[in-house]
């Protein structure tokens, strides 16, 4: 039992049913980092023998009352930029290669109530850029589907690692798209929530107005699994919503008859043509949602490119806010990419800031009003299947916009679910998002259409064999 | 976009408190259109009173 990779449902039964004891399935979590590791890089630091003492008190712990959750005596793994108290967080820079915090990011804490079991720290890239880096403390993490290529980042690890079964789940962090991005080229699930739902204490910034944390699994119920005991209200993080918490497992499972959702058929056919393969997953996904009794709408917002241009002049500022200090003291031990565009940010006025905080507020009213009678909307999370990792252009920032920067604009729930296989046998993702904090309704519709669907049922060969 | 003149570089250089290779300079200054040409695309015909998206009002544990 212990041997076969789970999704954390299938674990959470078979360890509150008293047939899986949380040390097997940590040390066959081990085993396969042991086993894999070497060539995915999907983690910067193995946190073994705490892990195996984890394991040991949940067993324990279990054995004596039942278990407090869903989550006890799961293995996952933090993002590196994730705080963790007694551990290593360096956020793979040469600038915290010594440090150890002495507290606890706040998403740490809760997964570690929750009773979760820390495999390790996920590689990012340097401060959560999107990289890839080659010139960084650790090499980045490759893609389990084919080790040539790309993750996506900045959660690569965490994406490569819930993929080849290292781990059950993990955190990732999306400022503009490192959670979807990695859980599309990776074939996993991954929810950036409504901005302010994850409190952002302890986590390093990229861009404090649109960074977000959330969980990243197998299956979109892993995820609603996660964000249970991630959500909440933290004074900690001045973003952080004061908002009753739902039960985001509950509607799972109630089907999508009647739920309207819109297709932004622009944005991945005009504004930024998908490839072939992803074009398949997004009709098909099309497809099966009206199979499912969905009613599909067209949606039509301002082109991507105007999406993107707001997102990248706030993200591209206020990170060269937040590391100014090394930036003009120590500007040669950042990354060439991290460096180059820190640098770049430092040029951007302060006029062209605010001017992109005004269209941000239009553009956020835009998508308020287009998603008026609607339930989600749906469009691609990735323009195609990953790209060998040596063939990602530094300059990617101005190379094509991304699908996901709106929904870090406008704060919304986006999740991304595998939507099948293209080219090289690469999966591709689609992209469903929701109205603030209906993240239920986002879960929902993800996890019908992956019971729907048999990508679930496929891992990467590597993980497998 | 034009390209950004060499005067008007070395303003936001020194303005940013940067001390750049040649080199890195040659690279900034190759993909700084591309930056000016996202700050044009945000600059709509909005007028004066358009209110930017941070724009915030106090909670009540403020006033307490």
């Amino acid at each position: 039992m212990s041997g076969a990779i789970q999704t954390i449902a299938e674990a959470a039964r078979v360890i509150a049913a008293k047939q899986l004891s949380p040390v097997e399935l940590t040390r066959a979590c081990l085993d396969r980092v042991h086993k894999l590791d070497g060539e995915l890089h999907a983690f910067v630091y193995l946190s073994e023998e705490r892990a195996l003492a984890e394991a040991r008190a949940a067993e324990a712990a279990i054995m004596a009352d039942g278990p407090k959750g869903p989550l006890h005596g799961i293995p996952i793994g933090l993002k590196d930029i994730v705080d963790t108290k007694g551990i290593p967080t360096t956020c793979q820079s040469r600038f915290l290669q010594d440090n150890i915090p002495d507290t606890d990011a706040a998403c740490a804490e809760k997964l570690a109530a929750a009773g979760t079991v820390l495999i390790g720290k996920t590689t990012t890239h340097e401060f959560a850029d999107g990289g890839p880096s080659f010139d960084l403390p650790a090499p980045p993490a490759r893609n389990p589907w084919n080790t040539e290529h790309f993750t996506a980042g900045s959660s690569s690890g965490t994406g490569a690692g819930v993929a080849a079964g290292l781990i059950l789940g993990g955190i990732g962090t999306d400022t503009g798209g490192s959670i979807r991005g990695p859980a599309a080229l990776c074939g996993i699930a991954g929810i950036k929530p409504t901005y302010g739902l994850v409190s952002r204490a302890g986590v390093a910034p990229a861009a404090f107005s649109l960074d977000h944390i959330g969980p990243m699994a197998w299956t979109a119920e892993d995820c609603a699994l996660m964000l249970q005991a991630l959500a909440g209200h933290d004074p900690r993080d001045p973003a952080s919503a004061s908002r009753p918490i739902p039960d985001y497992t509950s509607q799972l499972g109630s089907g999508i008859k009647g739920l309207k959702i819109g297709v932004i058929h622009h944005f991945h056919e005009t504004d930024h043509k998908v490839s072939d393969g992803t074009q398949h997953g997004i009709t098909g996904a099309i497809a099966t949602f009206r199979d499912l009794g969905a009613e599909i709408r067209e949606v039509q917002l301002s082109p991507l490119q105007d999406w993107l241009a707001c997102g990248s002049l706030i993200s591209i500022t206020e990170r060269a806010a937040a590391y100014e200090e090394w930036v003009r003291t120590r500007l040669g031990d950042f990354s060439e990419r991290l460096g180059s565009r820190l640098m770049l940010g430092s040029f951007v006025t302060g006029v062209d800031y605010v001017q992109a905080v005004r269209r941000r507020r239009e553009l956020r009213a835009e998508l308020q009003a287009a998603m008026r009678g609607l339930d989600v909307v749906l469009t691609a999370t990735q323009p195609m299947e990953a790209a060998k990792i040596d063939a990602v252009p530094k300059w990617d920032l101005f190379a094509a916009p991304n699908f996901t920067m709106p929904f870090n604009v406008s704060g919304y729930p986006a999740i991304s679910v595998c939507a099948g296989f293209g080219a090289g046998g690469l999966p591709v993702a689609i992209q469903l998002v929701g109205k603030p904090f209906q993240e239920p309704t986002v879960l929902r519709v993800a996890d019908a259409f992956e019971k729907a669907t048999p990508f679930r049922n496929r891992r990467p060969a590597l993980a497998t064999a | 976009m034009p390209e950004i003149k060499d005067e008007a570089f070395e303003f936001l250089l020194a303005r940013a408190g940067l001390s750049l290779t040649d080199e890195q300079k040659a690279e900034l200054k190759s993909v700084y259109a591309g930056i000016a040409a996202m700050a044009e695309r945000v600059r709509q015909p909005r007028g004066y009173m358009a209110e930017p998206a941070h724009i915030y009002d106090f909670a009540e544990e403020d006033l307490t």
